[in-house]
């Protein structure tokens, strides 16, 4: 079992790929970390793209639920999260 | 006559082939702006109860409000109100396209279209001429939407309906350019009357009560939504279907008929993904709306049409399991070129593949598979085959076939597309506003789900507040008539800006969450116009509008709906859920769905209505609705 990244879409269109597979048990800190370190030397570029984003973890904004040091659960699906408007 | 008002109504018999110009009714217009409200006033005052939707006793309205034809950007809505086909109760839907503007230049604030002809008609109606003439359309009959106003030529606006609703299927819409009053069925209605067509032309001019000022400060506010993040940026560049991967981030995009909140491939069916794939340009299909929220695309055979909406994108798309855009770009030229409400077809086809998966129904559809679909969707809207059975919508087919606990509809009509599981808020608004389960007569969900700044969806706090606000503001401007994403608007750029991760956005969310009391006391002060809506009504009938006005007129109008629909039978039994919204959980957090029971009550104290859901005497009194 692993976590599941779901990456917004402009993280995804930079990174060819719209999620990511980490194995064990992270915290929400070395997602953040881990999915940084695959921007290798663009990381600016991923604190632009996720300056104004949530972390979502199973729907569930994390901020409200989990610190960034307390480890994932197995099969946890970790969002970035955008506002947006629709109707 | 109030300054922003033609000041006239046009009354058409089908029957007699009649019309007479009355004049309106400034005390209706004061306690109900225009719009639905006035709408409502007069459906109410014209029927008595039980009357059958489909009969000729049920008179359709087209209802404009007095920010119709002032120019003034999104304000190009009209309103459609009639007693539902599909809900039985109150029926009404908004739509965009230029009629509403082509009304007010005929000096219309108001069409009631009365009785049905024997053979198919249409109307031509000059403002200027004061005349309406009935035309045969026998050979518009059986045309799309379309090809129907192509045929009715460019120098007049148009309200027509496709084959959809000219064989009464209970979701057809009416559109208008390319824009559709999509829901409760006001479209099966026009069919009934045999009315394939309304054109109207003419040349008045609108007066308005200041119009330098309001010029002015239209002006400068042109700028200012250019520059918003919302009406200038992520709608004009992504659409609504710009919020796809938000919801689902989110865990509240229909999935499986709503089994699910959240698809693997969502992000195939989003604004930016279409950006990308397939986008051949950006429109407004509203007329003076600066915004330009509606996307072109290609579909084979059709050339170049609307793209889809957020909520056709996800309920014609997860929802169905499918995430090909090419197919929900052509269901969706399909629904609106027949003429029908994709929100109702999208939940209906859910259900029937729910169904098909249960061995309670062969309907030769299937989750995740596009075979059969468009098929499908031409037998609905003529009727044909199994097509016939989907076209009475989810409740009806439930009843025939078993299903309740899992057919998606608040009062018979389809829900939208945002799982209230993960939406509390938007979950009391699906379940208490009258014409039934839809998200823009309040949007809730914007303040705790996809807006810039959200409050947590899942705790009880403000989440009967917030409904009662926002459905009373959504009837306000669904009475002016104005699109209801000038709301989004409201929320100023800076708070866009801000990171949710940081400590400033925890603090203003923590103390929204808990403002209860003191968030409808601010909403209900009478100070000064703050809002653009606030002012252009000011500025436009010289009258003095501020928000606590706006809430006293939408709770009005709410109220009145209200007493229409317990009227017709429909109470509070049936302000709930789907079954599979309150028990099923999909948020491995919680083990049941949404919190209703816990909210409905607090809910009903806030509007002032017993504990069966009935307005008291007092609230009434009050608000001056008169039953
Ligand atoms: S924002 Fe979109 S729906 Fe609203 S008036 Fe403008 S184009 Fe029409």
């Amino acid at each position: 079992m692993s976590i599941t990244v779901e990456l917004t879409y402009d993280l995804a269109k930079a990174l060819g790929s719209r999620r990511l597979e980490l194995e064990g048990t992270p915290t929400l800190r070395q997602v953040l970390t881990l999915t940084r370190d695959r921007f290798g030397a663009e990381g600016a570029a991923f604190d632009r793209l996720t300056r104004v984003t949530a972390l979502v973890v199973n729907g569930v904004i994390a901020s409200r639920t989990h610190s960034l040091d307390i480890p994932l659960q197995a099969g946890d699906r970790v969002s970035f999260l955008k506002a947006a408007a629709g109707g | 006559m109030i300054k922003g008002y033609a000041g006239r109504i046009l009354d058409v018999d089908l029957g007699s082939r009649s019309f007479a110009f009355q004049p309106l009714d400034e005390n209706t217009a004061r306690l109900y702006l225009g719009g639905k409200g006035y709408g409502t006033r007069l459906l109410y005052d014209l029927t008595p109860a039980g009357i059958d939707p489909l009969g000729p006793e049920n008179p359709l309205i087209f209802a404009t409000g007095p920010l119709n034809g002032s120019l003034a950007p999104q304000s190009n809505r009209f309103a459609v109100v009639c007693k539902s086909p599909l809900t039985g109760g109150i029926g009404s839907a908004a739509c965009g396209g230029s009629f509403a503007f082509g009304l007010k230049k005929a000096g219309i604030d108001i069409l009631i279209v009365r009785n049905q002809s024997a053979t198919p008609v249409r109307l031509e109606i000059d403002g200027d001429r004061d005349s309406v003439t009935f035309l045969d359309a026998t050979d518009l009959w059986g045309q799309g939407t379309r090809a129907t106003q192509e045929a009715l030529g460019k120098g007049r606006n148009h309200a027509v309906i496709g084959p959809a609703g000219e064989n009464q299927v209970l979701y057809a819409g009416i559109v208008s350019d390319e824009r559709i009053a999509g829901r409760t069925g006001v479209g099966a209605v026009m069919g009934s009357k045999r009315l394939k067509a309304v054109s109207v032309t003419g040349t008045r001019k609108l007066e308005l009560e200041d119009q330098e000022k309001f010029n002015d400060y239209t002006k400068w506010l042109r700028k200012l939504f250019r520059s918003h993040p919302v009406l200038g940026e992520k709608l004009r560049r992504y659409g609504t279907m710009g919020i796809v991967n938000t919801t689902n981030a989110r865990n509240i995009l229909p999935t499986r008929n709503f089994k699910y909140g959240h698809h693997d491939d969502a992000m195939s069916v989003s604004g930016e993904y279409l950006e990308d794939h397939g986008l051949v340009g950006v429109k407004s299909s509203c007329i003076h709306c600066p915004v330009a929220c509606g996307r072109e695309v290609a579909v084979e055979g059709a050339g170049r049409v609307k793209g889809p909406e957020y909520e056709t994108a996800a309920l014609l798309g997860p929802n169905l399991e499918i995430t090909d855009l090419r197919w929900v770009n052509e269901w969706n030229f399909l629904a609106d070129d027949l003429g029908m409400d994709s929100i109702s077809l999208g939940v209906t086809l859910g259900f029937a593949m729910e169904l098909q998966e249960r061995g309670l129904l062969q309907a030769g559809l299937a989750f995740g598979d596009a075979t059969g679909v468009s098929d499908m969707i031409q037998d609905i809207a003529h009727r044909r085959g199994l097509g016939n059975e989907l076209a009475d919508g989810v409740k009806r087919m439930s009843e025939r076939h078993g299903g309740a606990a899992f057919a998606m509809h608040v009062k018979g009509l389809e829900l939208s597309a945002y799982d209230p599981r993960g939406s509390y808020a938007q979950g009391v608004e699906y379940a208490t506003t009258n014409r039934g389960g839809c998200h823009v007569q309040g949007a809730s969900m914007y303040f705790e789900s996809t807006g810039p700044l959200t409050i947590d969806p899942q705790s009880l706090r403000l989440k009967a507040e917030i409904p009662v606000v926002q459905q009373n503001l959504a009837c306000a401007i669904n009475s002016m008539v104005l699109c209801i994403f000038t709301t989004y608007g409201m929320i100023p750029k800076q708070v866009h800006a801000l990171d949710p991760k940081s400590r400033l956005y925890r603090t203003i969310t923590y103390f929204f969450e808990r403002s209860g009391p003191l968030y409808r006391l601010l909403m209900r002060l009478k100070l000064a116009p703050v809002t653009w809506f606030e002012k252009w009504l000011t500025y436009i009938t010289g009258q003095t509008f501020t928000s606590g006005h706006l809430q006293e007129i939408g709770e009005r109008i709410f109220n009145l709906e209200r007493m229409y629909n317990l009227r017709e039978g429909i109470g509070g039994a049936e302000d709930t859920l789907p079954h599979r919204m309150l028990h099923e959980s999909t948020f491995p957090h919680l083990d049941s769905g949404h919190p209703l029971d816990q909210l409905l009550p607090r809910y009903y104290e806030i509007r002032g209505w017993d504990p069966q859901g009935v307005p008291l005497q007092r609230t009434l009194d009050r608000l001056q609705v008169r039953t």
